[in-house]
Formats: C-alpha cells, structure tokens, sequence
C-alpha cells in the first residue's frame, strides 16, 4: 500500500501540487485522473522518487520514502515496474536485452534462465518472437507492451503507469488497459495509472481520484464517477461526447 | 557568479556519482569496450588524416622559414617533430576530438535523458551516471593517448612525404631532424595532456548531456555547451599542464 500524506511541490512561484492526501491500495488499479497540467505526473514523479517534494509524505507500508537509507531506497525501487508516457525503452538495446536489463543487474539467473523469462514475458503482453528487434522496429502499442514486459521484470510490488494509453489506437488502447488490470489482480501489485482516457478509466479504474489545478477534488470508483458530486470533475466527464450522451 | 559555482557543485556531484563502485565489474568492462571503439577506436581515422596534412604543412611552414644558409636543413624535420609531439598531437587533437566526442556523447545522453531513459534506469535502482558515464570517461581518457601517438607517427609520415617529394629539405636532413636530440619525456608529457583533454571533454559533455532537459532543442543546447566549454578548458588546461611539467 502507498499512501500519499499533504504534499506540496512548487516549481518556483507555480504552485503544482497542493496538499494532497490520497492512498493507493494493493491489487487494484488506481486511477490518478485531471486534464493536462493538473498535476498528474508531478504527483506520479514525486511517488516514484524522481522528484522531491517541497512538504508531506509519501509511504511505501509506513516508511517515508524521503527518510529510507539510500540502501533501502535502492532496494525499493527493485520493486517498482515502471511505464513512461514515452515508453523509455532503451534505443541501444534489442527488445531481449530490454527486458533483461534489470536482470543483468540485480539477480543471478543464467542467460538461458533469462531468456526464458523473457519469452515468457513476451508471451505474457502478447508477443512472442520479437526478442531481436530494436524499439524502433515495433509500433507504439508493440513499445508498450515491451514496456511492460519490462517493468514486470523484477516481479514488482508497484506498477506505474505514465499515459499507457496515448497516441494509441481505441482497439489497442483496451488491450494495454486489459493487460494492464489482468497483472495487477494477478501479481496482486499496487498499481497507479495516471490517465485522462476516458475509455481507461470506465473499463479498469477500480479507484479514481481527481486532481484539479494540483488539489485532489474527487475520489470514488467507477458506479459513482459519472454522477459525481463535483462540479470540476462533472466538466471533465462531460467534456467527452460519448460520456457525455451516456449520462445524457 | 553565484551561477558558475552551483554549476561546478553540481558538476563535482555528478562526478561522485559517476566514479562510484559499479554494480556489476562485468558489465562495466563490456560497456567500456563499446565505448573505446564508439569513441576512441573509431577515431583514429579521423587523427590520422589531419595529422598527415598538418605534418605535411609544418614541413613547408618551416622549411619557407629557414632560408639562412648557415642553419643545417636538418632542423627541418627536428622542429617538426617538436611541434608535432609538443603542442599538435595532444592539443590540436583534442580540439578536434572535443567536437567529436563531446557532440556524440552529450547528444546521445541528452537524448536518453529526455525520452525518460536515465528516469527508467534510475527507477530500476541503477546508477545510470556510473553505468552510461564511467565507461566513457575511462576508455576515453586511458586510450587517448594512443591516438596522439598515432597522430605523432603518422604526422611525421606526412611530413616525410612532403621532404620526400619537393625540393624543400631531402629525406636524408629530414629523417637526420627528426632523431636529432630526441627528448623522450616529451612524448610522456603529449599523452599526459592527452589524457587530461579527454577526461574534460568526456565528463563535461556527460554532464551537459546528462542534465539536459528542453526537447531537442535542449539536447542541442547541451552538444553546443559541451564543446564550447571542452575546448576552452582545454586551452586553459594546456596552459597549466604546460606551465607544471616542462618548467
């Protein structure tokens, strides 16, 4: 479980994020929703470590990530998965050696035992038999699903994802969300999306919260999210046609 | 002023970062072959052709200037040979290398930093300085030297070519010159600058690329920023280094 406790980032005047208290709990896909520039990936940094914030908490089972030794900080972050927006997938690398990557580093598996995680990983986002590519021979949606592969290598306690849906297709949209609900319920990870799909948040959101202009403003789950009791977030919902004509 | 000292505080961090033990002795040494053919081995090319002609131009250079009678022709290829291994071989091709290395390496490491690549490595628990920089640093800065030797053999090449082929000086008072009163130290002192150069144009070039941030237009900042900042630490280094080990 991560819980988030008053926190404050500013990039100098520009306040970003504004006390912001939320959790995030295991085995469930929590949604971090808001239009662009609210707040959604300063809020993901901060939990992933890459920012600092100006004031609060973040703790990963208790444990303020700001105060961890940097041993166990280290240790930490060999339980995170990790989506960029853009993917991140190491151009100089084939697709194997993308998702070996973490492997090399941090465990003792030999190269055949990583080649068949690998494939088996492969397998799992649907896509055997592209060890050898590089990331500029795949499609977006293929770079996702490596992406993907990737962050699962280490079997992750957390998963991030940055936009997993953007500049993508509706059809492989659904199929990265799919994925994506199907390892968290089955590796039981805490999982945070941020997003402003529509389509994401209908179809897997098990916990949405919404930022507005840095604050958190709404949260509930996917029955009460289109009838919200939030004016800011009732323009979000209805600033989607199909949303909208569905709540009519 | 309050600026310049942050920068070279952050600068002296990253340097901690980068020369920390690395994770995995393996890894490091395969990544430092990689790295000594990107940008030492696939230099040599590059040094060799300007070294011929600039050996070449020297040979004429000075031969137009020693038209008095009563100084043997031999100096020709004497002065040569000293400004080739004095300034030339370390100096000049570390101007060139600065653009070379520098514009590679910081534009490689600015366009990782911005498509979130150093962010993934980061989130995997990797010292991405130690991992992308190190390798970079050392086989640039411990092989270098081998290429201001090359520059030296194939500068003077060039310039027997030229004794051989004009009227200016003969073989003989050239190849005579280029013996005549050899100081060895001197070739220890070239590879030293060498070295030097090429540990500032790796590391602040990684530094540059490492933290650029802006689009592309910030990757091409950081290439610009890399060199010039390269080229003029190493004139200010030659002068040091210059000024410590011959007087």
């Amino acid at each position: 479980m991560i819980e988030v406790k008053n926190l404050t980032k500013s990039f100098g005047d520009n306040k970003v994020l504004d006390d912001i208290s939320m959790s995030f709990e295991a085995g469930k896909c929590n949604m971090v929703i808001g239009a662009s520039g609210s707040g959604k990936t300063v809020l993901l940094k901060n939990i992933m470590g890459l920012l600092t914030p100006d004031s609060g908490e973040i703790l990963y089972s208790g444990k303020d990530l700001a105060k961890m030794p940097p041993k166990e900080r280290k240790l930490l972050y060999r339980e995170m998965g990790v989506l960029f927006q853009s993917n991140a997938l190491f151009d100089f690398a084939t697709v194997e050696e993308n998702i070996g990557f973490p492997m090399e580093f941090f465990t003792r598996l030999s190269k055949a035992e990583k080649k068949e995680k690998t494939d088996m990983l492969l397998e799992r986002v649907g896509l055997p038999g592209v060890n050898g590519k590089y990331p500029s021979e795949l499609s977006g949606g293929m770079q996702k699903r490596v992406g993907i592969a990737r962050a699962l290598a280490l079997n992750p306690k957390y998963l991030f994802c940055d936009e997993p849906n953007s500049g993508l297709d509706p059809m492989t949209s659904v199929r990265i969300d799919e994925l994506i609900a199907g390892i968290t319920e089955e590796y039981g990870t805490t999982t945070i999306i941020n997003t402003h799909d529509m389509n994401s948040i209908m179809g897997i959101g098990d916990r949405i919260s919404f930022i507005y202009e840095g604050k958190l403003k709404w949260k509930g789950d996917r029955d009460s999210f289109l009838r919200p009791d939030c004016s800011e977030l009732e323009a979000f919902v209805h600033s989607n046609a199909l949303a909208s004509k569905l709540i009519g | 002023m309050r600026k310049y000292f942050e920068i070279i505080g952050k600068y002296c961090l990253f340097l901690k970062r980068v020369f920390a033990r690395p994770e995995k002795w393996r890894l490091f040494f395969r990544q430092f072959l990689i790295e000594s053919d990107k940008l030492v081995v696939s230099s040599v090319l590059l040094v060799a052709f300007i070294s011929v002609f600039i050996g070449g131009v020297i040979v004429i250079q000075t031969a137009a200037n020693l038209e008095n009678p009563f100084v043997a022709k031999l100096y020709v290829g004497y002065m040569t040979r000293e400004s080739l291994i004095l300034e030339f071989c370390s100096t000049m091709i570390a101007l060139v290398l600065a653009g070379k290395i520098g514009s590679n390496v910081s534009s490689e490491l600015g366009s990782m930093r911005i498509t979130e690549q150093i962010d993934a490595m980061e989130m995997m628990g990797v010292n991405s300085a130690n991992y992308l920089v190190l390798p970079k640093i050392a086989s640039a800065t411990l092989l270098s030297p081998l290429l201001t030797l090359i520059s030296f053999i194939v500068g003077l090449a060039g310039g027997a070519l030229v004794a051989y082929t004009s009227d200016m000086v003969t073989i003989t008072d050239y190849m005579e010159g280029i013996t005549f009163s050899f100081n060895g130290s001197y070739v220890v002192y070239s590879c030293v600058k060498t070295a030097v150069f090429s540990f500032l144009i790796t590391s602040i070039s990684a530094f540059n690329g490492y933290y650029a941030s802006g689009g592309s237009l910030g990757v091409g900042r950081s290439s610009t920023k890399a060199i010039v900042y390269s080229s003029m630490l190493i004139l200010v280094f030659d002068l040091l280094l210059t000024q410590t080990m011959l007087y």
